[in-house]
Parts: structure tokens; C-alpha cells; sequence
């Protein structure tokens, strides 16, 4: 399997979601949605498998290969999360972020060759990446929940119930988030002999697991303001952003080669 | 208790008073940075950091026991301390990810001289500002994992344990060991032995080890063929740059719109150049370089050119296929797949190992760890110098078991999830319905 197929795995792929959407709409029952959501998602899988196997290393070196997870695990994280807590919406609107990972991806291809650099050939380079890739998704889920309560307003009845939902997809995050940094680390001492550098990459992933931190203290006070919770939801989630690809643009990371030499 | 009714510092406090407390902290590094300069960390080298560790775990539990009753004490342990204290870490947090840092080797002459400058911002990790605010945070940890003790314990305690024990482990094990760490570059060339480091500001050390270069090894990725521009030397199509992998001999492909066959391999081979053109023969020796023989057709051209291509070595030249006017075929420099070296370790107790070093695969004696670092670039593959690292953290330990901590923590999250999903869905709403009348 090469990249040229993508096309047609990932055009399959969404229209199994989208129909998964609107059968979730249509149907009564969360089957129908279910196996049309599983079937999206074993489509993609096989392409992700298939690539793997072509290229013999796993995809996630380049930053389209990590968009590829990502746009697999979005529509993963709506799902768990309609499963859960019944919100329909959820659906459609991870299946509309990852169409849009996904033709960034058509868009605008990487160059895929084999070559893996004698640093990233560990055991811990798949765990650490796919981990992240999966809190990535789950926080933009809940990035998208965010959104959605604040532009609703004063007009959401269940409030209670978003903000636990909120909640469980943060804890599940975070969570997701620590063992994605911790591996890093552990990983950086085989590699580089360190566990932490203060490079640019591992600044950004400390203020965004931080921001996460703050959410979840924040919330711990009862008496603490839903729409704040939603605003540093948002906040926290562009630090995630600086730290998967922001960090790229910044004159801070020029020094990135010279602390990790 | 309505808080907005209650002056600033009466008790009970809440976030104004984090906040400034937070911002007190930080206010006093930037003070101590301009008094006393910058930190030093040798200063705080063993056995300094044993003590002012064993100093502020004392501390902080002789001063939780004689005034656990009092309120402020008591205030450093709830979210209302914690909250500024974690917005006050992220906010160096990213200026650290914004404003370029320098190495701690760095002189005073070397750094920008603005406003940054004289906070130490340029040298983040170890200004005062950032490291007080990090035992600030520790002074927070500490007294609520030990407040949290005093409640009726249940099974989410664990979790709570996990997470704050655990990150008040690491981080204090890290702060403190920061200035023990040692990092040296040790290089030996094959066959010898080497029992001397050097620093990174170039001061030879003397180790209680020495390393036998046996061999060394690199292994390559197959070779690869792109098509470049004559002009520019830019790969083709510029807007995104084409390459293909060797495959084997009989393959064809299409590359940058040409179609390619490659007609013949050799790993090993010699470039002879007379006046007319250049000659490539198969020599296995070091200084050979690999060489694909081609045959590329595409429109426009009905006769195919056919010919040797070759990314050359130190010995040799490269050598590119030209197909018309505006295109050739090159070879770039294949891609390290890995690299090793073999060798033979002595240590002062008179012990002999043999061992393989690689990247990712360091070895480890007493409480170093030997990193295979770099080769001599100049011989790519032919190189017969390894250059090792060496690093020495005694505090790795302790930061580890903070580290398997936060990860257990971590994964007891995951599963345990927020404390309302136990609540009875009626006591939220309850709670909710009162902020709306508030
Ligand atoms: C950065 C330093 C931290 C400080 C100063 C801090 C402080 C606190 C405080 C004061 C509480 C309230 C305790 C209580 O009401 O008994 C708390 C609760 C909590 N913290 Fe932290 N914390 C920190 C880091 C973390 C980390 C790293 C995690 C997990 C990744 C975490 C997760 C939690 C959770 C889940 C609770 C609720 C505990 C429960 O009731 O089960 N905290 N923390």
C-alpha cells in the first residue's frame, strides 16, 4: 500500500461517517451509527496498517503522518463520546475536523520514504506518538464541546451534564497527555542522555499539559464559572497546537538543533 | 461565605491572594537576579543539594505539624494557591518557548543585552525567578498531600497520591540533581583506548573508565535517485521534491515525469576518471562509493540515455547522468539506518566487558551511562573514530520512581475519571441551580 491510495481509503472513510452522522440522527437505536462509524474506522485502519507494512517503520514521522492518526482518532474520540453521553452532535463535527486533516493531507502530501533516523528506531517512538495522537483527538473533541457551549450560551438546558462530559474527556486526556510526556522522557534519557532539555518541543508540551492542570483544578471549586472552564479549554488547546506543529514558526526553535546536539 | 463580601487578605483567602502571593514569588527572583546575579549551579552541587533538600523536606513537615491549625497554612494546601502558582509556571513557561535560550556555559557577552537579559530570562531553567517558583509549587504540593492525609481516606486517594507524591518526587529530584549532572565527549579512533573526557567547555577530566574502540560499524539505507534542475542543483518538481529508493535491479519507476530502469547495482564501487569520461568499476575498499547504472527515458527524446550515477565518497567524486539541457539524475548521500561501535570497557576495579553501544542503546556502569554521540562525518561510512557521550546523574533514580508514580496516576485517571461521576446526577444539578439564582 502507498500513499497513492489514500484517496480512495479516506473518501470511503468519510462517507461511512457521514452516513454514521446521519443515521445517528435518523435511527433510534446508537447501533446503526456504531457500525457505520466502525466501518469508517476500520477502512482508515487498513490504510494505516498498510502503509506501516510498505514503509517498513511505523507512519508517524513526518507531519502528515501524524495528521493521518489524527484524523483517525477524531472521529474514534466522537464516537466513544456519543457512545457515552448521547450527544449526536459530536458526530458530525469530528468527522467534519478530520475531513479537514484529511484533505490537508491530499492537499498538500509528504514525501514518505522509509529512512528513519537512528534516534527515532526505539520501541518507545509508536507508544509515545500514537498516545499523543489519541490525547490530541480526545482534547479536540472536547475543544469542540467547548465551542459548542459557548456559542449556545444562556440557551443550553442540561448544563451539568456538558460540564461532566467535559470533565471525563479532559481526565481522559490529561491522562493520555502524561503518559505520552512521560514516555518522551523516559525515551529522551536512552536517547539523548536526558530526560528533560528544555527544548522547544518539550517547553510547549509542559505549558500544555499545565493548561490541562489548571482546567482540572479549576474545576475541582463547585462554585467555579462553567463558561471560565470553557475558555481555558480553548486556551490550553491552542498551547497544544504550539507544541505539535506551532513550534515549527517560532525564532525559539531555530536553537532546537543546538540543545539537542 | 460569599467571597466578594470579604476584604482583600481576610481570611478565608482565595485567588487574589494566590495571585499576588504567586507573583510576590516571582517578583523576589527577579530582586535576587538583580542583586546576586545569576545562579550558579555548581554552587549547588553535591553534597549542597543533598542538604537543601533534606533541609526543605524538614522544613516543610516541622512547619505543617506545629501550625496545621493555622489558616494560611492551611490556604497553601487548597486551589486557591495552586491555581496562580500553576498559571504563574505557565506564563515562564511559554516566554521560555518564545524568547531563545542559551546554554548555561554561556558568558555574560554572549547573551542580548535587553530588558530579558537582566531577568535571566535567556538562561530560563535556571534563573531565580523560575526555580523559586518551582519550590514554590513544591511548598504547595508538599503541604497538600500532607493535608490530604488527615481526611477519611478512600480508594481515590491512591490516585491523588500518585499524581502529587509523584510529581513533588520528580521534580525535586530533578531541580536538585540539575547541578550533578555531568555530560563529557569522549572520541577514540579504532583500536585505541581512551580513559579521558572532554566538557563542554573543553576542559579534559579523567574518568574512572576507559573504552576500547573495537570496531565500528554504519549501516546505510539503500541509495536513492533524484532529478535535479542543471541550473540550480534544486530537486524536481520544486514544488515537491521527488525521490525513489533503490529497489533492485530490473525495477522501473517514474520520477519528476522521466521513466527510469535501473539496468545495474554496485554497493561497492571505484570512480576512474580519463579526459573523455569517467569509468566505474567494482572495488570493494574503503573510500568506495555505491553506484546505480540507469536507463531513462521520457518524451520528447526517442533515443533512452543510459549511465552510471553515484554520490561519491571522500575518496571520489559523485557522478550524475545528464538526461537533456535542463535535467540530470542524481544520487544523494544515503541515509545512516544505524550505526554501532564494538567495544571493549575497563573499569578502575579492574573489571573488562565487551559491549555493542548504539543510539538508543546505551550502556550502563556504575552511574554512568556511556551514549554512542557521533562519528568523523568527513568519512561517512568509512569512519574509524566513534565519539562517545558520557553522562552522570546519581538523582536518576529518585526522579524515576517520581516518574513511574505520575505514569501509574496517569493511568488510574484515565480509568477512575472525575470525582462527580460519583455524585448523584440530582446533586449537580442542585449545585448548578444555585450558581444560576447567585
Ligand atoms: C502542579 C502541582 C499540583 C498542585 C499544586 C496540585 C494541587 C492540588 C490541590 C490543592 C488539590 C485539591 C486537593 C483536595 O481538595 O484535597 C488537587 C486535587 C487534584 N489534583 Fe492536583 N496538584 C498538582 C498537580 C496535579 C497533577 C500532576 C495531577 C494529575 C495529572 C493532578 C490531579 C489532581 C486531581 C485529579 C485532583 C482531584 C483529586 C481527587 O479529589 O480525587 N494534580 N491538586
Amino acid at each position: 500500500m502507498t500513499w497513492d491510495s489514500f484517496l480512495y481509503f479516506s473518501m470511503g472513510s468519510l462517507l461511512l461517517w457521514g452516513i454514521s452522522d446521519i443515521s445517528a440522527y435518523i435511527s433510534r437505536e446508537k447501533i446503526t451509527p456504531l457500525i457505520f462509524r466502525a466501518g469508517g474506522l476500520i477502512l482508515f485502519g487498513l490504510f494505516i496498517a498498510g502503509l506501516w507494512i510498505s514503509l517498513e517503520r511505523p507512519p508517524l514521522r513526518t507531519m502528515g503522518e501524524t495528521r493521518l492518526w489524527y484524523s483517525f482518532f477524531l472521529p474514534l474520540a466522537g464516537l466513544l463520546t456519543y457512545m457515552r453521553w448521547d450527544y449526536k452532535w459530536i458526530l458530525p463535527f469530528t468527522t467534519l475536523l478530520s475531513a479537514v486533516f484529511i484533505i490537508i493531507n491530499i492537499a498538500n502530501p509528504d514525501i514518505h520514504n522509509k529512512a528513519l533516523m537512528p534516534a527515532l528506531q526505539s520501541p518507545w517512538f509508536a507508544p509515545h506518538v500514537i498516545i499523543y495522537m489519541f490525547s490530541y483527538a480526545l482534547l479536540g473533541a472536547v475543544t469542540l464541546v467547548a465551542i459548542y457551549y459557548l456559542v449556545k450560551g444562556e440557551k443550553l438546558k442540561n448544563t451539568s451534564k456538558i460540564m461532566i462530559m467535559a470533565d471525563n474527556m479532559v481526565y481522559a486526556g490529561i491522562a493520555c497527555v502524561t503518559l505520552g510526556m512521560l514516555m518522551g522522557a523516559l525515551w529522551a534519557k536512552e536517547a539523548w542522555g536526558h530526560y528533560w532539555s528544555w527544548d522547544p518541543k518539550e517547553t510547549w508540551a509542559a505549558a500544555t499539559w499545565l493548561g490541562y492542570l489548571i482546567y482540572i483544578h479549576y474545576r475541582l471549586k463547585k462554585r467555579s464559572s462553567n463558561k471560565t472552564s470553557m475558555i481555558i479549554l480553548i486556551i490550553a488547546f491552542i498551547l497544544l497546537q504550539i507544541c505539535w506543529y506551532g513550534v515549527n514558526y517560532l525564532p525559539s526553535a531555530q536553537q532546537s538543533i543546538h540543545t539537542y546536539t | 461565605m460569599n467571597n466578594s463580601s470579604r476584604k482583600i487578605w481576610e481570611n478565608p483567602w482565595g485567588y487574589p491572594e494566590g495571585f499576588i502571593v504567586a507573583a510576590g514569588v516571582v517578583l523576589t527572583g527577579i530582586l535576587l537576579q538583580a542583586t546576586t546575579g545569576k545562579l550558579n549551579p555548581d554552587l549547588y552541587a553535591y553534597p549542597v543539594n543533598v542538604f537543601v533538600g533534606a533541609l526543605f523536606v524538614i522544613g516543610l513537615l516541622t512547619i505543617y505539624f506545629i501550625f496545621n491549625k493555622s489558616r494560611s497554612v492551611r490556604w497553601f494546601s487548597t486551589v486557591y494557591s495552586t491555581l496562580p502558582a500553576i498559571v504563574v509556571l505557565l506564563v515562564l513557561c511559554i516566554i521560555l518557548g518564545f524568547i531563545p535560550q542559551f546554554p548555561i556555559t554561556a558568558e555574560e557577552s554572549q547573551l542580548p543585552l535587553d530588558f530579558f537579559s537582566s531577568l535571566g530570562w535567556y538562561q530560563m531553567t535556571t534563573s531565580w525567578s523560575f526555580v523559586l517558583c518551582c519550590f514554590y509549587l513544591l511548598i504547595i504540593l508538599g503541604f497538600t498531600t500532607l493535608y490530604r492525609t488527615t481526611r477519611r481516606q478512600s480508594w481515590r486517594d491512591i490516585g491523588f497520591y500518585l499524581n502529587h507524591l509523584g510529581l513533588f518526587i520528580a521534580l525535586l529530584g530533578g531541580v536538585l540533581g540539575s547541578s550533578d549532572l555531568v555530560r563529557l565527549t569522549m572520541t577514540v579512533s579504532k583500536g585505541n583506548t581512551e580513559w579521558r573526557g572532554t566538557t563542554h567547555k573543553g576542559e579534559i577530566v579523567e574518568m574512572p573508565l576507559a573504552i576500547q574502540l573495537d570496531s565500528f560499524i554504519i549501516e546505510e539505507y539503500e541509495p536513492k535517485l533524484v532529478v535535479i534542475d542543471n541550473e540550480t542543483g534544486r530537486i524536481l518538481p520544486e514544488a515537491r521534491p521527488e525521490s525513489y529508493m533503490y529497489e533492485g535491479i530490473g525495477k522501473k519507476t517514474q520520477l519528476a515525469g522521466i521513466s527510469l530502469e535501473v539496468t545495474d547495482y554496485l554497493p561497492y564501487a571505484a570512480v576512474f576518471r580519463d579526459s573523455v569520461h569517467s569509468n566505474i568499476v567494482p572495488m570493494k575498499m574503503d573510500g568506495s562509493t555505491a553506484a546505480l547504472k540507469v536507463k531513462a527515458t521520457h518524451e520528447g527524446i526517442t533515443q533512452p540515455v543510459e549511465g552510471w550515477i553515484s554520490n561519491g565518497s571522500y575518496l571520489f567524486p559523485h557522478s550524475i547522468l545528464q538526461i537533456d539541457e535542463n535535467r540530470s539524475l542524481a544520487m544523494p548521500p544515503q541515509e545512516v539506518k544505524k550505526y554501532s561501535s564494538h567495544i571493549t570497557l575497563y573499569t578502575e576495579e579492574g573489571k573488562t566487558e565487551k559491549a555493542v553501544i548504539e543510539v538508543n542503546k546505551p550502556l550502563s556502569v556504575n552511574n554512568w551511562m556511556i551514549y554512542q554521540y557521533s562519528y568523523d562525518d568527513s568519512k561517512g561510512k568509512y569512519s574509524d573514530t566513534s565519539v562517545f557521550e558520557l553522562v552522570y546523574d546519581p538523582w536518576l533514580k529518585i526522579v524515576y520512581i517520581g516518574i513511574v508514580m505520575l505514569l501509574s496516576g496517569a493511568i488510574f485517571l484515565f480509568v477512575a475519571g472525575p470525582e462527580t461521576n460519583n455524585l448523584k446526577i440530582e446533586k449537580i444539578a442542585e449545585i448548578e441551580s444555585d450558581k444560576i439564582k447567585k
